[in-house]
This record gives C-alpha cells, structure tokens and sequence, in this order.
C-alpha cells in the first residue's frame, strides 16, 4: 500500500476520521493506531508482522533494563545485547546472502570449494528504517535522554507508526514517545500548509519522479551500451533529481499525513543541491539519518576528539556504515566510501589555512557549489547502477562514445530544470500559503487542493515506477 | 517560547479538515471516476464489492453525463500527447 495509490487514499480517509473520533480516548486510539499501523505493514506481506512485534518487545524489555536512572548491572552488556539482537535481525534478512557470496568468492579465489548455501529469504519492507528506530530508543533510555516507556503499546506504536514505517524519516524516541502521552490538538497544526506538503509529495512523486524514471533514467540505467554519451551524461543528472523528487516525496507525504493525525516528524531534506561542501550536503540529505549515523555511530566511534587521523578513520567507518545501510551490494559500499572520502577532504579544506583566506568569497562559494553537486551526481551512478559491473560499463560508456544516436526524450530537460527549481523557492513560501489558506477557511481549501490534484493526475504518466527507499 | 499562530477556529478542528479531504477526494473521484471503477472491479472476484462498485459506476455514468469525465480523460491524453507519452 504505497502512497499515491487509491489504496492508501481510501486507508487515509477511513483512518483520518477513526482516529480524531478517538482523540480523547488516548490509550483507545493507540490501540487503533497501532492496529492500522500493522494492517498497513501486512499489506505487503502479513507473515513479517511478528518481526515488526518482536522488535518492539527487544526494545521494550531491553529498554526497561537498561533505565539510565535504574543503576542496574551489566547495563551496557544489556544493551549491547538488545543492538546485537536488532541488528542481528537485519543481518539475517538483508546482509546474510551477501557475506555468503563474497566467502565464496573467496574460498573459490584460494582454490577452496565450501559446502555453503544460501539463506534465500524475502527482504522484509521497512527492514531497515524500522531496525534504526528500535535502537533509537534503547540508546536513548541507555543514555538517560528519554525515560524508558512502561507501555508495550506505546513502544510497538513507535516503531510501527504507518507514516514512517516504510521509507522514514526517522524519528527518534524522544521526539515521538512525548506525542504518544496525551490527546493531540489540531490546533498546533496548519492544516493548509500539510496538506500542501502531501500534494507537493505527490506532484514530486507522480510527474517528476515517475516521468524521468519510467522515460529515460531506467532504460538507460538497465542497458547503458545502447545509449550516446550525452544520453549517459543526462541520464546522471536527471537521476539525481529523481531520486531527490522520489524519496523527498516520500517523506513529505509522510510528514504531512502524520501532521494530519497530530504528530509531529522532523524535517527530512533541506534543498540539498544547494550544498557548499559535502558536509553540509549531509546536512541537508536525508538529514533524520545523516543525524542518526552522527549520534549513534560516528560520535560513539570517537567522532573529531582524536586528532586528525582518528576523525578521518569515524567518518570513513560512518559513511561505509551508511552506505552499507542501503543495500547489500558494494555499489552502496563504494557511494559510502566516495562520500566518507569526501568528508574527510571537506572536513579538513573547511580547517586549512587556505579556506580561511579564500573560501568566503563568491567566486569560491560557487566553485564549492560546483564540486559538490558534480561530486553527489557522480557517486549517484554508483547508487543507481544494479552491479559494480553495470557501473564500469556505464563509465566506459562515457568515456569512449559508441556512436549511438541520442535518445533522450523532450520531456527530460523540463523535469530537470523543474526539480532544480525546487531547490531554490524559498523555504518559507509553503508556510505562507499555508497561512493564507488557513485564514480564507475550507471552501478556498477544498477548491484549491482539488485543483492541485486534478492537475497532478492530468499530468502523471500512465505507468508508475515503485518508491525508491522503498527498496530499503 | 513562540506560540502558534492564531488561525480561525474553521480550520483548527479536525472536522473541518474531514471536510475538505473527503471533498477533494469526492470531486476527483467524480472527475476521474474510471480510476475507482478499476480499482474496485479488479478486488470484486468474489462479488463482495458489488454495492461500491455499483455506486462507482453510478458516478462514472453521471461523471460522463455532465461531460466532467470526458474533459479529465481529454486533458490527461492531450499532456501525454505534448511531452510525448505515446502508450496513453
């Protein structure tokens, strides 16, 4: 049940007047929550579900040990023990296969021949997103940030929270358990400006996404021998604002669909191709993760209190990590080690003598613009690309022209240009609207979210390409 | 800390944002009425859709009568038609 579907519009609705019909009977509406929450999840396959309840209990029961104000025994063991667990779930289902071929590869390569099979299980939806929140919230009990919760109900509903369950964004436990305590008020929500988000997700999704994925990204991505160097070249270009219009749609739905039910999620993009550095590109990037892999990885790994070599040493580590995150293919392996190489580079140009004396001006500011968007659109092949060969062949394909005529449809420049254009309107002109609308009451809000649908679906292509994190 | 700013209790209740969903959704429905028809028909094998679907063909008959289908079917080909989408 993905977001742009008649599914989704009808689970949205039936949802939306269930839950406000429960706002004061909190703990009633949890359940019903909570029941939503893994009807939405059995949609894809019901037999994950006990997956889904057994991450909520590790987190629940570790959680309750691990108290920051209890001062029980062995703790940290306890903890340690409740991240090995959930990270030994994602192991199994996403990582298990991988490590298998690559013993193999090697046994094969030192002339061995092992007797080792393959796991072959189904990749549970939301595996991933669902493994970073359980341990959001043992961690954060551990540190003594959040009070663990005496409520399962509360702790499954955190995890499973149909909004976020599948692609993000990632909330953390102290920003979501709060919300779960008492009755939500409508009132400290703009109704106008969430559901201009939703209908902007969709107008991301739906055209810009759909178009360049369905015309051109994925059939020149599937076989790029057949296609002219300018066609590979673009087709970088216009996967990198796919994938920006793809997931930020995404977590723009799910924003706007939670605020409608009265939580409150954190931002996920903040016009990430406008970044000077790749530091702040990670600022700006998927910013619930980037904030994820800072606080419970690269910060517990030492971060920058080491020296120099030390700090180099977290941000490769971190950004292997989370490239890793994204896939068991080293595709993902070799888009995190370009990123963690050029944070490191990044981490030391914004320390050095030189940036001090020449990097504020505008010449370098845009220079610096340059380079990281270049860079990000480079290592974007390496994520789109389905194998490490598929990406040399890709490479190849750019250096050396096969003479193929171009391909690339009309329609593809407008999309770039409109998805650029996406990173430039100022961020606050959501918000204004919003506020106008809010003030002229729901007959103008009616006419103007129909009108906004009714243009998107004039405008969305017949054939649809899946969510992009969805995969994750 | 700043508060929230005041905005008229009209669109500060749930309800009121019920209203305006359920009428966007309605008018498309109405304006597109094929998509629902599809939808229902292809979860309808073992008949227990039959009201709904039957309703869903009601709008598509009257959608089509007032003209508003022919114009949202029209727009949808003639965009397909200028970006140069030729399987619509």
């Amino acid at each position: 049940m993905l977001f742009p579907t008649i599914d989704f519009a009808l689970f949205f609705a039936f949802s939306f007047a269930l839950v406000w019909a429960l706002n004061s009977h909190n703990t009633l509406k949890k359940v019903v929550l909570l029941a939503l929450s893994l009807a939405f999840y059995a949609s894809w396959n019901w037999r994950f579900l006990l997956l889904l309840l057994a991450s909520g209990a590790i987190s629940y029961f570790v959680g309750l040990y691990v108290d920051a104000g209890a001062r029980r025994p062995f703790r940290r063991l306890a903890l340690g023990l409740g991240v090995a667990l959930d990270l030994g779930i994602l192991a199994y289902f996403k990582y298990l296969d991988f490590f298998i071929a690559q013993v193999l590869t090697l046994a094969h390569a030192l002339g061995l021949n092992p007797s080792i099979d393959f796991v072959n299980v189904t990749l549970p939806v939301a595996i991933s997103f669902l493994t970073f929140h359980a341990i959001s919230y043992v961690v954060d009990v551990y540190r003594g940030r959040l009070a663990p919760s005496r409520s399962p109900l509360d702790i499954v509903l955190y995890i499973s929270f149909f909004p976020h369950l599948v692609a993000g964004p990632i909330v953390r436990a102290h920003e979501f358990l709060p919300q779960l305590a008492s009755p939500r008020r409508a009132g400290d929500f703009s109704f106008s400006e969430n559901m201009l988000l939703i209908l902007g997700g969709l107008f991301k999704k739906m055209v810009i996404a759909n178009y360049l994925a369905v015309r051109f990204v994925d059939p020149v991505f599937t076989d790029p021998s057949q296609f002219s160097r300018f066609d590979l070249i673009v087709a970088v270009y216009a996967y990198a604002i796919q994938i920006y219009a793809d997931f930020s749609a995404y977590t723009d739905i799910a924003i706007g669909v939670a605020a409608l039910l009265g939580y409150r999620f954190p931002q996920n993009f903040n016009q990430p191709y406008r970044a000077l550095g790749i530091g702040d590109f990670w600022r700006r990037w998927h910013m619930t993760l980037s904030n994820w892999l800072r606080d419970y990885l690269y910060i517990p790994l030492g971060g920058n209190r080491h020296g120099a070599l030390a700090t180099a040493r977290n941000l490769m580590l971190t950004m292997l990590l989370g490239g890793l995150w994204h896939g068991a293919n080293w595709t993902f392996l070799i888009w995190g080690a370009m990123h963690g190489g050029a944070l490191v580079v990044d981490h030391a140009w914004r320390r050095s003598a030189a940036f001090a004396r020449f990097g504020a001006g505008p010449i370098a500011r845009v220079v610096d613009w340059a380079v990281t968007f270049h860079f990000v659109c480079f290592a974007w092949l390496f994520f789109r690309s389905p194998s490490l060969d598929a990406a040399t062949q890709f490479l190849a394909g750019v250096w050396s022209d096969n003479g193929a005529p171009n391909t690339m449809p009309m329609v593809v420049l407008p999309l770039i240009a409109c998805g650029a254009l996406t990173q430039m309107v100022p961020p606050q002109t959501r918000g204004a609207i919003g506020a106008v609308l809010d003030n002229r009451g729901p007959l103008l809000q009616t006419a103007f979210g129909f009108a906004l649908l009714y243009a998107i679906i004039v405008m969305a292509p017949s054939a649809s390409a899946p969510f992009i994190y969805f995969q994750f | 800390m700043t508060p929230p700013p005041q905005r008229p209790a009209s669109t500060t209740s749930p309800w009121s944002w019920a209203r305006v969903i359920y009428a966007v959704f309605a008018l498309t429905a109405f304006c597109f009425p094929g998509g629902m028809v599809d939808w229902l028909d292809e979860r309808n094998a073992s008949g227990w859709l039959a009201a709904p679907l039957a309703l869903a063909r009601g709008v598509d008959a009257a959608s089509a009568a007032v003209g508003a289908k022919r114009v949202g079917e029209g727009l949808r080909k003639w965009f397909a038609q200028a970006v140069g989408e030729s399987d619509t």
